[in-house]
C-alpha cells in the first residue's frame, strides 16, 4: 500500500540470505508468515504476551511479533522450519513427542525454539533454568510438565 | 523420520498395560507444519471484520454505511436491519447475527464488512457511522434481578434468562435434625478458556455444495445445525471442515457463533470466501467465558459428620446473551450433590442477564465452580465438629451401588480409594508444620443423556483400505487430548493390529458420522465404545470374507490371517478380494453405541449418564504471612477413570487440567469496569506459566468399568474439578481464615488474616 515507507531488507533466514521489500515497522512475525510463507511460527496475541511466535535472532529467543522488520537487517533469523529437514527432525522435537509434550500443538513451535535457544546457550540446564527459559511461552494444555521433561531429556542426550 | 514408541511411563499406581502410543499428527505440530485456522487461506479470499458496540447498553438510532461501501476494496457490508434473521441460540434463542434495535454489551456486533485485505476491512469498519442513544445499564446479576433494574430483553422480563427451584428428599427435615449447620456465600468470577489460538473461520459459499465453514470446532455438527438455522439453509447444505485446533477446553464446543454466521453471510453477499479472525482482545471482550457465580450454600450435619442435607441459592451471571449458560448453571447447581450421600437438597438457581460479555462454558461445565463452595463447607463442618476432613469425606462419599440424591446410579466407583491414595501420597498423617493441607473430591458424568433425549450415543465406521490399513470415521474430535490416538489403540486391540496401521478421520462433517462432539467428557466412553463396536464388526466381516476366499475358517494375529491348513493372508488381500467381488466397495464395520433409555423424569431426576468418573485431589501449600501469598508446592491428583487407555496422554490431561485449576484458584478471572473488561490481554488475564505451578502427581486408580471400551472412562474434564476446593481448603488451613471469593490472591488472604473488613 504505502510503498514510500518500504525498504529493501537483507538478512540471513534459516541459513540462507533473503531479500525482501517491506515496511521496516512491520513485525518480523508478519514478514515471516505473510511475506515469506513461513506459517510454522504462530501468532497468539501480537503483543509479546504468549510466546507462540518465538524465533531465534542471532541465536537468542525473541517474540517475533515485537521485533520490527527493520531490526533484522544484516542479522541471523532462525525459525521452526529450520529444525526439521526432509524426513529428519531435531532431537528436541523427538523428545517433545516421546514425552507427550505436544497436545494442541499451537505453542509447540515457539516452545521448541525457546528450548533450542536455551540448549545453545546452556547445554546442561537444571529444571529451574528450564522453567525460566520457557516462562515466556504460554501453554494452556499441558501444565508444562511433559515439556520440561522433554527439554531435560534432550539435554541429557546432548551429553552423550 | 521414524515414529518411535516412547519409553514406558513411570507410575506408582495403576497397571503397566496399555501403551503410550501417540497419533502421528504430533509430528506435524511439533515441526510447525500443522495448518491451524489462523494459517489457512483460500484463493480469492476476502477478510472480514466486525464493528462492535462501544456502549454497554444503547439504542441504535441510525447506521450509515455509505462511506464504508464507497471505499475501494470493500466487497460487502452488512447491518442488522437488512438481515431478515430470526433469533438463534444454543439453550435460549436470544441472539441475532447483528444488533437491530439495541446493543447490550461493549463488544456487541453491529455491522460486518468484507474487503480485499485486513487493513481495508479495518478502515471500512471505522468509516461506518452509528448513532446511539445510551441506556441505563446493569452489571451486577443480583441487581439485575431486582425490580426497577434496566431490562435487557423484552421477552425475558426481570432479566431472568433461566431459573430453577428444586427440592429432593426433605431438606427442611434435614436442617431441623442437624447438630451443626454451616453456611457461607461464595463468589467466582467469569473464567476464560484462553485457548492459545484465537478463533477464525473461512466461509465458502458454493452453488453446488452450499456453505462450508473452515473452522476448528469441538462440536462441528451442533454448530452446523445452528448456522443452517440462522442462514435458513437446509442442513445438508452446511458443512464444517476443521483445520487443526489450537486449544478448546469447552470454549470451542460452540466457539463463537457470530463469527461463523457472519463470515457465511459475508461470503453469500460477496460471492467470495471470507475469513474472520478474532484478535486476542476480541477473544476477551467478545468471547464466551464461563459464567460467574454467587453461591449461597448451607449444609446440615450430624455430630458424627454425616451429611443430612444442603441448601443453595445461586445467582449466575449470563452476560448479555445466553449461550450455554442455562445448561452450565444446571450442572453447576447440582452435580456436586452427587459426590456425597446427601439425603435431601433444596436449590434455587437464577441466571441473570447483565450488560456484560455473553458467556459460554469451560472444561467441567461449572462443576468446578460449585466444588469451591461444597468442599469449603465440608471443611468448615469438619472444623466445627473437630473431625478430620479426610474422615468426614470418607464417611459421606458415594460408593458403588449408590443412587444419589439426583438419581445417578453409581456403578464402579473408586472414590474412597482415590481419597485414601491422595491423602497417603500428600502425607496427610505426617503433615509438615506450618504448611497448609486441603482435600477435595469430584464426580463427573461421561456424556449426559439429557443433553439430547433422542440422541444419546455415538456411531463410528471402520473401513479396511486396499493396502490393508484401517481408517476410522468418527465425529469425535481430537485437539490434543489424545482422543484419536486412544481410538486407534482401541480399534487396534479389537482387530489385533498395530495402532500405527490406523488412521482416524473426523474433521469433515460431509464424511464423519454425526456426533455430539467433544463435550461432557463423553468421547472416550461413548465415542470410544462406538469405535470398539465398529472394529469388532469389521473383524467379523474380515473373517467372513477370508473364509469365503479360502474356503476354510480363519484366525487373525498381529494383522495376519491364518487358515486351518496353514495358509497366511495379508489384510490387503482380503480387502482386494471383497473390493473386486463387490465392484468397488470396501469392507466396512459399523459401530453403534446406543445407551439404554434412562428413566429420568421431567425434573431431571434419574441416571443421566452411562458412567461416572471420580477424583480426589490433595494439596500442600505454604503461606507467606507477611504478604498473604500462597505457594502451592504439591498437588496429588488421584483419579478413577476406569482402565487408562494411554498413560502418557492421560498424565498430560491431569497436568494440564490441574494447571487450569491452579490458575482459576489463584489468579484468573475476568474483571469488569462499568461493563468493560478491564483485563482483556494475556498479560492482565494471567494464566499459569511454567513458574506458577506446583509439582503435580497423577495417580490412576484403575477400576475397570463395564460400559466404556475395555473398562475405560472419561478423564478430560474432571481433572480440573477438585483443584479449586483442595487449594481453598489448604489455604484456609494455612491462614486460619477462609477466603470465599475467588481467586485466592495475596491481598485477600492478607486482609482476611489482618481482620480487615473489605468489600468483595
Amino acid at each position: 500500500m504505502n510503498n514510500l515507507k518500504k525498504q529493501v531488507l537483507i538478512f540471513q533466514l534459516n541459513g540462507e540470505p533473503v531479500e525482501i521489500f517491506a515496511d521496516p515497522a512491520e513485525s518480523l512475525l508478519t514478514v515471516l508468515r505473510e511475506k515469506l510463507g513461513l506459517y510454522g511460527t504462530k501468532a497468539g496475541c501480537g503483543k509479546g504476551e504468549c510466546g507462540a511466535c518465538t524465533v531465534l535472532l542471532d541465536d537468542r529467543a525473541v517474540n517475533s511479533c515485537l521485533v520490527p522488520a527493520g531490526k533484522v537487517q544484516g542479522r541471523k533469523v532462525e525459525t521452526i522450519e529450520n529444525l526439521s529437514q526432509g524426513g529428519k527432525v531435531h532431537m528436541i522435537q523427538e523428545e517433545f513427542v516421546e514425552k507427550g509434550a505436544v497436545q494442541c500443538g499451537f505453542c509447540s513451535p515457539g516452545m521448541v525454539m525457546s528450548a533450542y535457544a536455551l540448549l545453545k546457550e546452556n547445554p546442561q540446564p537444571n529444571p529451574e533454568q528450564v522453567k525460566v527459559a520457557i516462562s515466556g511461552n504460554l501453554c494452556r494444555c499441558s501444565g508444562y510438565k511433559q515439556i520440561e521433561e522433554a527439554i531435560l531429556s534432550a539435554a541429557e542426550r546432548l551429553k552423550n | 523420520m521414524t515414529l518411535k514408541t516412547p519409553e514406558k511411563s513411570t507410575r506408582r499406581y495403576g497397571k503397566a498395560e496399555g501403551t503410550d502410543y501417540q497419533s502421528p499428527e504430533v509430528w506435524s505440530k511439533v515441526t510447525g507444519k500443522a495448518v491451524y485456522g489462523i494459517d489457512h487461506a483460500m484463493p480469492g479470499m476476502l477478510h472480514g471484520k466486525i464493528l462492535r458496540s462501544p456502549y454497554p447498553h444503547a439504542r441504535i438510532k441510525k447506521v450509515d454505511t455509505t462511506a464504508a461501501e464507497a471505499l475501494p476494496g470493500v466487497r460487502a457490508v452488512l447491518t442488522g436491519t437488512e438481515l431478515e434473521s430470526k433469533p438463534f441460540g444454543i439453550a435460549v434463542e436470544d441472539e441475532l447475527p447483528l444488533a437491530v434495535d439495541k446493543v447490550r454489551y461493549i463488544g456487541d456486533e453491529v455491522a460486518a464488512v468484507a474487503a480485499v485485505d485486513l487493513q481495508t476491512a479495518e478502515r471500512a469498519i471505522k468509516a461506518i457511522k452509528v448513532e446511539y442513544e445510551e441506556l441505563p445499564a446493569v452489571y451486577d446479576p443480583a441487581e439485575a434481578l431486582q425490580e426497577g433494574a434496566p431490562q435487557l430483553h423484552d421477552n425475558f422480563p426481570g432479566n431472568v434468562a433461566w431459573e430453577r427451584e428444586l427440592e429432593r428428599g426433605s431438606s427442611s427435615a434435614a436442617f431441623a435434625g442437624a447438630d451443626v449447620v454451616v453456611e457461607e456465600s461464595f463468589t467466582i468470577p467469569a473464567i476464560h478458556p484462553a485457548y492459545l489460538e484465537p478463533i477464525s473461520c473461512i466461509a465458502v459459499d458454493d452453488p453446488y455444495t452450499g456453505i462450508t465453514l473452515h473452522t476448528a470446532l469441538q462440536s462441528p455438527d451442533a454448530v452446523r445445525k445452528i448456522v443452517a438455522g440462522a442462514l435458513n439453509y437446509p442442513l445438508s447444505k452446511v458443512h464444517v471442515n476443521g483445520p487443526v485446533m489450537g486449544g478448546g477446553f469447552g470454549g470451542r464446543v460452540y466457539g463463537n457463533l457470530k463469527v461463523y454466521i457472519l463470515s457465511a453471510m459475508l461470503a453469500i453477499k460477496s460471492g467470495r470466501p471470507v475469513k474472520i479472525q478474532l484478535t486476542r482482545e476480541e477473544e476477551f471482550t467478545a468471547g464466551r467465558p464461563m459464567i460467574a457465580a454467587a453461591i449461597k450454600m448451607k449444609m446440615a450435619v450430624k455430630s458424627d459428620g454425616t451429611i443430612l442435607g444442603r441448601e443453595a441459592d445461586i445467582i449466575t451471571d449470563n452476560g448479555a446473551y445466553s449461550g450455554q449458560a442455562p445448561w452450565v448453571s444446571k450442572t453447576l447447581s447440582e452435580r456436586n450433590d452427587s459426590v456425597y450421600r446427601i439425603p435431601g437438597i433444596k436449590t434455587r438457581v437464577r441466571l441473570a442477564y447483565t450488560n456484560k460479555i455473553p458467556t459460554g462454558q469451560y472444561r467441567a461445565y461449572g462443576n468446578q465452580v460449585a466444588n469451591f463452595a461444597t468442599e469449603s463447607l465440608i471443611d468448615m463442618a469438619a472444623k466445627k465438629l473437630g473431625l478430620d476432613p479426610l474422615e468426614m469425606r470418607l464417611k459421606n462419599c458415594v460408593r458403588e451401588g449408590d443412587i444419589t440424591v439426583h438419581g445417578l446410579q453409581v456403578g464402579k466407583c473408586g472414590l474412597s480409594e482415590c481419597l485414601q491414595a491422595a491423602a497417603r501420597e500428600i502425607g496427610w498423617d505426617h503433615k509438615k508444620a506450618g504448611h497448609g493441607y486441603g482435600l477435595s473430591v469430584a464426580i463427573h458424568a461421561n456424556g449426559s443423556l439429557v443433553f439430547d433425549k433422542n440422541f444419546r450415543g455415538a456411531s463410528a465406521l471402520a473401513r479396511l483400505e486396499l493396502d490393508g490399513r484401517i481408517t476410522l470415521f468418527t465425529g469425535e474430535q481430537d485437539y490434543g487430548q489424545g482422543t484419536h490416538g486412544a481410538f486407534a489403540q482401541i480399534a487396534a486391540k479389537a482387530l489385533d493390529v498395530r495402532p500405527a496401521q490406523i488412521t482416524v478421520e473426523s474433521k469433515e462433517t460431509k464424511t464423519a458420522p454425526f456426533s455430539t462432539g467433544a463435550l461432557a467428557m463423553r468421547q472416550t466412553t461413548v465415542g470410544g465404545k462406538a469405535i470398539q463396536l465398529a472394529a469388532e464388526d469389521l473383524r467379523e466381516k474380515i473373517f467372513k470374507a477370508a473364509a469365503e476366499l479360502t474356503g476354510e475358517p480363519v484366525t487373525m494375529k498381529n494383522s495376519v490371517l491364518n487358515t486351518m491348513s496353514g495358509r497366511t493372508l495379508e489384510l490387503g488381500e482380503i480387502a482386494y478380494h471383497y473390493h473386486n467381488n463387490t465392484s468397488g466397495l470396501n469392507l466396512t464395520g459399523e459401530g453403534k453405541f446406543v445407551p439404554e433409555e434412562s428413566d429420568y423424569d421431567e425434573s431431571g431426576y434419574g441416571n443421566i449418564s452411562v458412567a461416572y468418573s471420580f477424583a480426589a485431589h490433595a494439596v500442600e501449600l505454604e503461606l507467606d504471612k507477611t504478604t498473604g501469598a500462597i505457594t502451592v508446592n504439591r498437588l496429588v491428583a488421584a483419579h478413577d477413570s476406569g482402565r487408562i487407555v494411554n498413560h502418557l496422554t492421560a498424565r498430560g490431561q491431569v497436568y494440564g487440567g490441574v494447571a487450569q485449576g491452579i490458575g482459576m484458584s489463584c489468579f484468573e478471572g475476568c474483571l469488569f469496569d462499568e461493563g468493560r473488561m478491564a483485563n482483556a490481554t494475556l498479560a492482565d488475564y494471567k494464566i499459569p506459566t511454567a513458574l506458577d505451578l506446583p509439582e503435580i502427581d497423577p495417580l490412576f486408580i484403575e477400576i475397570e468399568d463395564p460400559v466404556g471400551p475395555y473398562g475405560s472412562k472419561g478423564l478430560g474434564e474432571i481433572v480440573m474439578v477438585p483443584v479449586i476446593g483442595a487449594v481453598a481448603n489448604a489455604a484456609a488451613d494455612a491462614a486460619g481464615v477462609r477466603i470465599t471469593d475467588l481467586p485466592l490472591t495475596a491481598e485477600k488472604i492478607y486482609q482476611a488474616m489482618a481482620g480487615w473488613e473489605c468489600e468483595q
